[in-house]
């Protein structure tokens, strides 16, 4: 006969107040092979734990049962207690009686039957229980960073100076992301690429990182402490390893009038080219949809010129494996765009601004390169359609943002800040031009941020209008912005020169697809899911793989920064250690039955299960069976699903349990 | 089709052409048995009533000689082949006579690692049709004496052997009687339809030939005879009855062939292979794969896919 003991908490008033603890605990002590059971108003605190110790002890306890929270709050506390208290951690269950009975439930009478059913069946899972040992697994030491903007930078670097090799891989041909993009920062105006581009120099001669770029994640391999990263190079059509980046190519390349994507399409750049002069590495790539000799076979000229020989047209995309040990996502944001999206998006455009057909609309990121002395227009603020300086300029907040009915119901965060530093840039650059800005609300919370507002407001001579544009038109070489004073109670109508969107930040494209690559979870707008909204602000529900930056969602520079190096810090805690702990809910193979139909293998998630040979003495082979790697399987028990002959069992789940806990109701 | 142009259609298959196709077997056997190819072949020798065949492995050129084809072969040969059976893979590679269903269990066994392919030598034979149960058996083979299961058959030609015995053949215009009783079956009300199948496995005996007879039925521990814990009842009563035969039924699902070996052997006459093809149906309709066409990595539900019907999650 077992000696179970049943503790019951109150949760405070949390359970207490639908749930008759008192008579669930009477109840649990009239179940044959419980040996003791009470009730307390907080067991996971010192003094409820002090009591499943001591009742340990004096009731010879062989299995501890806390009728309490989800197993998923306090199952650790609860079994570092059971064994402290001198019994194997894994005879220690929880039953759930709060999420799953006190909370969902009004009922007090019926609420207290569940609960006594409840700890009824999880007592059968203890009881049929056994003492498991945990599974020790190495650590690699090396991180992987994925995404190569401030965050993916920060992280990286953070990481590098404690000491532990760094894999940074990015999508584009050079480093730097969107901050490289813009001209000043708030709420301090310094330059954005005097601050930036030394830390992309700093990546590039850092000992510890290896830097990765035009490259992506093709497939993602392994488990906490040891995953196998699979990454594409894209072929680059330029030899690293030879180009001293002189960038004589680019300057004889024919073919020159290619909108730039750095600079949102407003400055040209040749088919052989590093998007901006500050790239990390200073190796171009060619871009081989627009150049004349993959699309016709004809020029060559880039190889020609190419002193060290560098260019190769025959490069293919390659593959490498790296191993490591955790990775940090940090693959930023992308502007949402006011054009017309295709019928079945939930996400809709701005038939009212034109769809993005006037071309003097134009939105944030633009607006940066044009006031950024390294961008197109030498950092004069000149419109795309003719060139001429715009005297009036009218900036509306949340395109996209905050409104629902267009598909996207949060606050991009940045825009109320960054529109406060376009008017100010503007009005720096040009002194007789006047700044309008429509805005719902100005949401200034952080450091010096009210005041950056206020100045532009008070002293830059901003307009700010209360109110959001309904209709623009071209008339002219003017667009006509109608929309609504909402504090004045009056229609506004502005001829505007020139008009910048604050469009809505949104999850890089692809988001998903590496998301479900790397077997992390993410929301609606494909934000990565944290693995706590408050207490887990940096891991993923995924253990080893930790956020960083606007991928989690709209993010500033400082916020970026902050979780970058909290993403940082919570890699080098997992790499203080030479050995990782993983709980040993495992699957077991029962090589007697196995029949090797490795069914079980065709659907582990985790790749876990092995082919494994039985010998005889003499060394015949007798029968292959399955085989779970112990330090691979993830406890997710699809292979005890799956197995036609029941011949391999989760610990801690055995068919056993599950069946004494189903009898006992 | 071409395949279907050039088959041809018959009111009867007489006694020449499984002669024909006897022929051919032998000569094949005796062929791989000299040169050593093999250790074995499982064919069929006559039975001793006339009109019936046996199973059997035969090892010598001699007994090759007497193996027949005839429309008495009905089992499926794929069984022995199996651990749990007879183990005559052990002792080296072995040749089998096949017709289009036992190579469809065959490519069913080799998609779960219980045979390779390198480990057989197939004559596959081409065949026309076997008797039905409980019909007259005579030599020629008509509309009256087939096999239920045969009226439909999809595999004829049998695809993936070494060396096929036989020519296109088969009778023509057959009411596929299986698919009508499904579909009457399928029209009945849902209380109506559970009363149809409760009735018939209340009649079930457990004597567990459906299982010795299948092919796919190789654990060396059926999950219904696990005692600790016990998930169905062995006894035959309804509950244990229902439970045994829903087990079966989803057990087999995307794995079965469609020998309908199970509903032959069944002595109380429960229609088994209705619930077979029901499940094939679902297999086909959802994810358009049908089981034993030729091996595959994996079946449809040993995997996952991002463009998986999800319709099933209300």
């Amino acid at each position: 006969m077992s000696r179970i003991g049943v503790f019951v908490c109150h949760c405070g008033e949390n359970i207490s107040r639908t749930v008759d603890v008192e008579r669930v605990a009477k109840a649990a002590g009239e179940i044959p092979g419980v040996a003791f059971s009470c009730d307390y108003k907080y067991m996971c605190s010192d003094p409820g734990q002090s009591l499943l110790k001591k009742a340990v002890a004096e009731h010879k306890l062989d299995g501890v049962l806390v009728a309490a929270c989800s197993p998923r709050m306090h199952e650790k506390t609860f079994r570092k207690a059971t064994e402290s208290a001198g019994l194997n951690p894994y005879l220690c269950e929880m039953a759930n009686i709060r999420e799953h009975c006190s909370w969902v439930h009004e009922d007090r009478e019926k609420a207290t039957e569940k609960a006594t059913d409840i700890v009824k069946l999880m007592v059968e899972r203890v009881r049929k229980g056994k003492s498991l040992a945990p599974i020790t697994v190495p650590v690699t030491k090396r991180a992987l960073v994925i995404g190569g903007g401030i965050a993916g930078i920060q992280a990286a670097l953070d990481i590098a100076d404690a000491g532990h090799r760094v894999v940074l891989v990015e999508r584009d041909p050079s480093i730097g992301g969107h901050m490289a993009q813009l001209s000043e920062t708030f709420p301090t105006l310094d330059c954005s690429q005097c601050i930036m581009t030394p830390k992309m120099v700093d990546v590039a001669n850092h000992p510890n990182i290896t830097l990765y770029t035009y490259a992506e994640i093709e497939k993602v391999d392994g488990y906490i402490g040891n995953f196998q990263v699979t990454v594409k190079h894209k072929a680059r059509s330029v030899d690293q390893s030879k180009c001293t980046g002189c960038g004589v190519c680019m300057t004889k390349c024919p073919k020159k009038k290619i909108p730039n994507e750095f600079d949102q399409g407003h400055g040209m750049r040749p088919a052989i080219y590093v998007p901006f002069p500050q790239a990390v590495p200073n190796t171009p790539v060619i871009d081989r949809e627009n150049c004349t000799m993959f699309q016709s076979g004809k020029c060559g000229v880039c190889a020609k010129v190419c002193g060290p020989g560098a260019v190769d047209y025959e490069q293919q995309d390659s593959f490498t494996v790296e191993d490591v040990g955790a990775i940090v996502v940090a693959t930023g944001f992308k502007l949402y765009t006011i054009d017309r999206k295709p019928d079945d998006s939930p996400i809709q455009g701005y038939g009212e601004f034109g769809y993005g057909t006037i071309p003097d609309v134009i939105d944030g990121l633009t607006f940066e390169r044009l006031a950024s002395a390294s961008g197109p227009t030498g950092g004069k603020i000149l419109r795309p359609s003719d060139g001429k300086e715009p005297k009036q300029v009218v900036f509306i907040q949340c395109v996209g943002s905050r409104a629902r009915e267009k598909g996207i119901s949060y606050c991009s965060k940045v825009c109320c800040m960054y529109t406060a530093k376009h008017t100010m840039l503007y009005h720096h650059k040009v002194h007789d031009g006047q700044a309008y800005v429509f805005f719902m609300d100005a949401r200034t919370p952080g450091k010096g941020y009210d005041e950056f507002w206020r100045r532009a407001v008070e002293e830059e001579e901003a307009v700010y209008i209360r109110g959001m544009v309904s209709r623009m038109y071209q008339k002219g070489d003017k667009i006509v912005v109608m929309g609504s004073d909402i504090q004045v109670g009056v229609q506004v109508e502005i001829e505007a020169d020139l008009v910048v969107l604050a469009t809505a930040v949104q999850a890089q494209d692809g988001a998903d697809l590496l998301a479900q690559k790397l077997g992390i979870s993410y929301d609606k707008y494909n934000f990565y899911s944290e693995a706590h909204a408050k207490l887990k602000p940096v891991e993923c529900a995924t253990a080893g793989i930790y956020l960083a930056g606007a991928c989690q969602g709209p993010k500033d520079i400082p916020d970026t920064v902050s979780q970058a190096s909290a993403a940082a810090a919570k890699v080098m805690t997992l790499f203080a250690k030479d050995q990782l702990e993983r709980d040993p809910v495992v699957a077991k193979v029962n090589e007697k039955y196995c029949v090797g139909c490795f069914a079980c293998k065709k659907v582990c998630a985790y790749g876990a299960i092995e082919e494994k040979e039985i010998r005889d003495r003499q060394g015949n082979l007798v029968k292959k069976v399955a085989y779970v790697n112990p330090g691979v399987c993830g406890g997710c028990g699809t292979c005890q699903a799956t197995c036609p002959s029941k011949s391999i069992e989760l610990d801690g789940y055995t068919d056993e349990q599950i069946m004494a806990m189903i009898e006992s109701l | 089709m071409n395949a279907r142009a050039n088959k041809n259609h018959l009111t009867s298959i007489e006694p020449a052409y499984y002669e024909a196709v006897t022929e051919a077997i032998r000569k094949e056997a005796v062929k791989i048995l000299k040169e050593e190819t093999v250790v074995g072949v499982v064919g069929y020798l006559p039975g001793r009533r006339k009109g019936t065949a046996t199973p059997a492995l035969v090892t010598s050129v001699e007994e090759a000689e007497k193996l027949i084809f005839s429309p008495a072969c009905v089992n499926n040969l794929s069984v022995y082949l199996t651990k749990a059976k007879k183990g005559v893979l052990k002792q080296g590679k072995v040749g089998i006579v096949a017709k289009g269903c036992d190579m469809r269990a065959l490519a069913g066994l080799m998609t779960e690692s219980q045979l390779q392919r390198e480990d057989l030598f197939i004559i596959g034979v081409v065949c026309p049709g076997v008797y039905g149960f409980g019909v007259e058996r005579t030599g020629t083979l008509t509309e009256a004496n087939i096999a239920r299961k045969c009226r439909e058959c999809t595999v004829h030609m049998p695809e993936g052997a070494d060396v096929a015995a036989g020519t296109h053949a088969e009778l023509a215009d057959l009411t596929p009687e299986e698919a009508e009783e499904m579909a009457r079956i399928e029209a009945m009300p849902q209380a109506e339809r559970w009363a149809f199948w409760k009735e018939h496995f209340s009649r079930c005996i457990r004597c567990m030939a459906c299982r010795q007879v299948c092919p796919f039925c190789y654990c060396e521990q059926c999950l219904c005879d696990k005692n600790r814990p016990q998930a169905v009842e062995s006894s035959p009563r309804p509950a244990g009855n229902m439970a045994w035969h829903l087990v079966r039924a989803m057990h087999l699902a995307g794995r079965c062939g469609g020998c309908a070996e199970c509903e032959r052997v069944c002595p109380m006459d429960i229609p088994l292979n209705l619930l077979n093809r029901r499940m094939a149906k679902e297999l086909k309709e959802l994810y358009d794969f049908e089981a034993g066409l030729a091996p595959v990595e994996k079946g449809p539900l040993n995997q996952y896919k991002e463009d998986d019907d999800q319709s099933f999650i209300k």
